[in-house]
């Protein structure tokens, strides 16, 4: 599905160029769940930010499902984002000016859903998230696990093919971050593609993959010790 | 969408209180400021529209043009209008119409001042003036026939229903009585023929001097005459058909300009461009140019108010680009974005519109004084104002909008949503708007400043005779004549009056003049009249250069003497006073010889707009004065007008007194500088205010953009007064180079104002640097304010946050 040859990005300045990525090499099938760890800077969430269309690298190559997608005009972008794929942020990143139910019917508006079906299509995930006493209160009057399953089901209301997370768990305690690993879980076994970044061993594995950058190269790429049982 | 969107906007709206509050009170101000302006603006040009033929409708006037003047005159000789209808076929009616003044109405023992004006009868045929009561064909049926408006009807009768009913008007030294023939609907603001009671002009033409008038083409006795011309007829643009017909009636007008074109003439001016034709009548048409300024004026407060928006909005984007960000990334298209901002500048837009429209409402009446006009708001009578204002308003809500709206959909995701990035949000296009809200402000605190010197100037200024202490009593309506010696008499003995003295024509504000022109040695030259009683000139404190006073005993002086000024010694004759004592010249066909027997200084009876031109004052045998100006102790009139009142009922038992203090009359003279002083003093009062508001706004998000900046600073050891130097030193630059900028064009601008008057006042340097003080003072003293809030903080509280 996503094919990454000889990624590069560097920056320019006055008399040098750093590289965030160098020469990185990614493929990722269909129902694969990532994990990307590495140190700080290391250029992680540059690279997700590649994939997920919201940076443009240096140099390389990038398809998905054998289209390049390097050039693409704004609009087709913005298709890749309302139909393919979905973001999780460390920061949550909610509206906070929109309660819960607002945020996650917002990329439906978007995408041009009738509001009738945008109704039905939320009240199923809140449901689902255990989130339906909730749906009127601002992302403020929430936890932060509250507020990171309400990203995640912002990410996912619109049915994407590809979920990116950066640090989706990072700013919370262990329990609300399990929860949300086992969310994300959940939504793989349902078939949904999956890239995440993480600082947490534990949570790495339980992506099927975990893939570590140092300085902008791919280190190691193996397939994660723990394979759970469903 | 949309709804999603206002919806948004709204819960912003009540997130930014402070800065919503800001926006909002700013352009509610003003759109109520342009609404009233625009109002005013759409009244200036709908005048006469409402007239059915006002596409047919003409008003003739008089023409000259020679190599060195050239001008024109609305006012026409009695014989034009029959003689236009009977000569040229095009013509369908005429109607002459004379606005004479004030007269006093007796209505049972009810006594009340009125003005009386006259019309021809086929006046109603004409012009568009509703009846509702009586009808057009007999509304003038006889010359005693009259027409009330509305409120005349209930101001005299208590109703309206009124036809039949009988008015006595006061006429020479008694009432006559007239019958009311018709009662119309009273006049819309915006008509340029008005009256409250119309009387048949065939009643002017039976009196003497209406009769004299009627085949006479070389005078006027004040009338306007009306054509009504036919559906397809080109006349007034037939120069040679009407070049024949005047040569018709003025056979002697042979003399031609070199290149062969006539010297006089008569033309036709569209009734809808009477009002604002100020190329046909300089002096009695309304300048369109105020309606521009005034809508100039309004732009600029909306712009003011449209700029705080955008400032704001800029400098609030740090706080939004992360809503920005997230909305791409979860699909939300730039354009779609876009829309949103501004739908939530549209929104605020119509809010502001809403409020300002009830503050233009309210404030109406205030603006009605101000403007001297008495408009309403009636979108059924100016139905131009609903597309105005809705244009305004959608352009308000784009002009705020569009900025913003653009810059900050441009963020990146990437970059916005990375990690804390902070935008100072003040960059060199925020910073330049600000400096313009402050050009506009400061310019008109300069055109204020100037303004009002002018007026002081022109209230103070020597005009060459006393106008402080003087009484001037209307006698108009009173068989004077008669009592006029014994009242002075008694008068004289009186020891807090200093001197009494009488003449044809009152003067200041809104009296009459009479002048013509006087065949000199070498020249024709046109002349005020002022027919005097012989101690005019020593009450009222004029000075002889030259000659001596009129004097009673000698005969001649009733005849030919007269007094002249020196403008009229130079401009003349060409010499100087004591040379022009003894030169004689004649008035036209009369022949009527005048003798210079003495020369006044120069005065001043009209306004300071107008140099001094040729006067010169009579003193006729048959003397009736309308005017008495009567010379008081300085001090407290009161003593000296209960004396006036009560030797005034010796002579008139029934009607009351009616006087004006003359400096009072001569003030009114700038009444329209007054009015135009005010509307630039609260327009620049609002700039400033506007302008100010936004500056708050500024300086309170700087200092949230700046809070860990400030923290760090202080906790390094930065005094209060170095941060608020830090914070206060960017607006006071912008502020500065604003002056710099609005000096030069107020300057330009005021310099043009002054040239409209022949005596003006000096556009001195301190008047700049005092409005640039102030305008500096202000910002300086808003900008503190934010500062030293932020200046005072605790360190370790902004830093938490952080
Ligand atoms: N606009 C830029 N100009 C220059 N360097 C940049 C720019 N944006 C990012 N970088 C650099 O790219 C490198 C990689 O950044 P990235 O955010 O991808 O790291 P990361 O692996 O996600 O780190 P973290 O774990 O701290 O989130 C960093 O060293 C950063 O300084
Ligand atoms: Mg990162």
């Amino acid at each position: 599905m996503i094919h990454l040859n000889n990624i590069d990005k560097y920056y320019d300045s006055k008399f040098q160029r750093t590289f965030v990525l160098k020469a990185v090499n990614l493929e990722v099938k269909e129902g694969e769940f990532v994990s990307i760890m590495g140190p700080s800077g290391s250029g992680k969430s540059t690279l997700l930010n590649i994939i997920g269309l919201l940076d443009a690298p240096s140099a390389g190559e990038y398809s998905l499902y054998d289209k390049s997608v390097l050039d693409l005009k704004e609009k087709a972008k913005v298709d890749y984002h309302r139909n393919f794929m979905g973001f999780i942020f460390q920061a949550y990143h909610l509206i906070e000016e929109m309660t819960v139910y607002e945020n996650i019917e917002t990329p439906l508006i978007y995408k041009g859903v009738k509001s009738r079906d945008r109704q039905a299509m939320v009240a199923d995930l809140l449901d689902r998230f255990n989130m339906v006493a909730k749906k009127d209160l601002f992302p403020q009057q929430l936890s932060g696990g509250q507020q990171q399953l309400v990203g995640i089901a912002r990410a996912i209301i619109g049915k994407p093919k590809l979920l990116l997370a950066d640090e989706p768990t990072g700013n919370l305690q262990s329990v609300q971050g399990e929860m949300i690993m086992e969310t994300l879980q959940q939504l793989n076994n349902e078939g949904m593609t999956i890239i995440q970044v993480t600082h947490n061993e534990k949570f790495a594995e339980y992506g099927k993959r975990i893939i570590r950058l140092e300085d902008g190269i791919i280190r190691k790429d193996v397939a994660s010790k723990i394979v759970f049982s469903i | 969408m949309l709804k999603h969107y206002i919806k948004i906007a709204f819960r912003n709206l009540f997130r930014q209180k402070r800065l919503a509050l800001i926006n909002i009170l700013g352009l509610s101000i003003g759109l109520a400021c342009f609404s009233l302006f625009s109002l005013f603006t759409v009244n200036e040009f709908s005048f006469d529209r409402f007239n059915a033929k006002a596409s047919r409708i003409y008003r003739v006037y008089d023409w000259w043009s020679f190599s060195d003047r050239q001008g024109s005159e609305p006012s026409s000789a009695t014989p034009l209008g029959p003689a236009m209808k009977q000569d040229l076929a095009e013509v369908e009616d005429f109607v002459r119409i004379n606005s004479a003044g004030e007269k006093l109405i007796r209505t049972g023992n009810q006594i009340n001042r009125i003005k009386v004006s006259f019309a021809d009868p086929q006046l109603f045929s004409i012009f568009t003036f509703p009846l509702i009561e009586g009808n057009a064909a007999t509304a003038l049926e006889s010359p005693k026939h009259i027409v009330l408006t509305r409120d005349k009807a209930i101001q005299l009768f208590g109703k309206t229903d009124v036809v039949g009913r009988t008015v006595e008007i006061r006429t020479g030294d008694q009432f006559e009585p007239f019958e009311v023939g018709a009662v119309a609907e009273n006049i819309p603001v915006n008509s340029s023929i008005r009256f409250d009671i119309l009387g048949n002009f065939n009643y002017v033409l039976n009196s003497d001097y209406g009769r004299a008038s009627i085949n006479d083409w070389n005078m006027t006795i004040g009338i306007s005459v009306y054509v009504l011309l036919h559906e397809k007829s080109k006349l007034m643009n037939e120069t040679a058909r009407l070049a024949e017909f005047r040569q018709k009636y003025f056979p002697g007008e042979t003399e031609k300009n070199n290149d062969g074109s006539p010297t006089n003439g008569f033309g036709l001016q569209p009734l809808p461009d009477v009002h604002t034709g100020v190329n046909i009548d300089k002096w009695g048409a309304s300048d369109p140019k105020n309606s521009w300024i005034l809508i100039s004026i309004a732009i600029g407060v909306l712009l003011i108010a449209c700029i705080n928006f955008i400032t704001l909005a800029i400098s609030r984007s740090a706080g939004r680009s992360k809503e920005v960000g997230i909305r791409k990334v979860i699909g939300g298209h730039r354009y779609q974005l876009i829309y949103q901002f501004l739908s939530e500048s549209l929104l605020l837009s119509v809010i502001s519109a809403v409020i300002g429209l009830i503050l233009g409402y309210a404030l109406l009446p205030f603006f009605n004084e101000l403007s001297g006009r008495s408009l309403s708001f009636s979108f059924s009578q100016y139905p131009e104002m609903i597309g105005i204002l809705s244009g305004i308003v959608l352009l308000v809500g784009l002009i705020s909008g569009i900025y913003p709206a653009l810059a900050i959909s441009g963020f990146q995701p990437s970059e916005v949503l990375k990690r804390k990035l902070r935008f100072s949000g003040s960059n060199f296009f925020t910073k330049s708007l600000v400096s313009f809200q402050f050009v506009l402000s400061i310019g008109l605190i300069i055109s204020m400043v100037v303004i009002m010197r002018q007026l002081a100037f022109m209230r103070s200024k020597d005009l060459g005779f006393y106008k402080e202490n003087v009484v001037m009593i209307d006698t108009q309506s009173l068989d004077i004549q008669k009592n006029y010696p014994v009242f002075k008499q008694t008068l004289k003995s009186e020891s807090s009056l200093l001197g009494i003295a009488g003449s044809v024509i009152g003067l200041g504000n809104g009296e009459g003049q009479m002048g013509r022109g006087y065949k000199f040695e070498n020249r024709v030259e046109t002349v005020i009249e002022y027919p005097i009683d012989y101690d005019f000139l020593e009450v009222l404190g004029m000075q002889l250069v030259a000659g001596r006073n009129f004097n009673p005993e000698i005969a001649s002086d009733a005849i030919s003497s007269v007094i002249v000024n020196e403008t009229l010694v130079r401009n003349a004759l060409g010499t100087n006073p004591e040379e022009a004592l003894g030169k004689e010249f004649t008035s036209g066909k009369e022949g009527n010889r005048k003798v210079i027997i003495g020369v006044t200084r120069d005065f001043n009876f009209e306004d300071l707009t107008r140099t001094v031109r040729s006067q010169m004052f009579l003193f006729p045998s048959n003397f009736k004065p309308n005017a008495l100006f009567v010379r008081i102790n300085p001090g407290d009139p009161s003593k000296a007008l209960a004396v006036l009142t009560a030797a005034w009922k010796t002579i008139s038992s029934d009607l009351p007194i009616k006087y004006s203090f003359l400096d009072q009359k001569f003030d009114d003279f700038y009444q329209k500088e007054k009015r135009w002083s005010n509307i630039v003093a609260w327009a620049g009062g609002i700039c400033i205010f506007l302008a100010c508001m936004g500056l708050v706004g500024l300086t309170s998000l700087a200092v949230i953009n700046r809070s860990t900046e400030i923290g760090i600073r202080k906790v390094n050891g930065a005094r209060i007064s170095e941060v608020m130097a830090m914070l206060n030193r960017d607006f006071v630059k912008w502020v500065a180079i604003a002056f710099v900028i609005a000096t030069p064009i107020a300057w330009y601008a005021m310099h043009k104002w002054l040239e409209s008057f022949a005596y003006k006042t000096e556009l001195s340097w301190w008047i700049f640097a005092l409005a640039g003080l102030l305008a500096l003072g202000i910002a300086l003293l808003t900008v503190s304010w934010q500062s030293w809030k932020a200046a005072t903080r605790n360190p370790v509280e902004a830093l938490k946050y952080e």
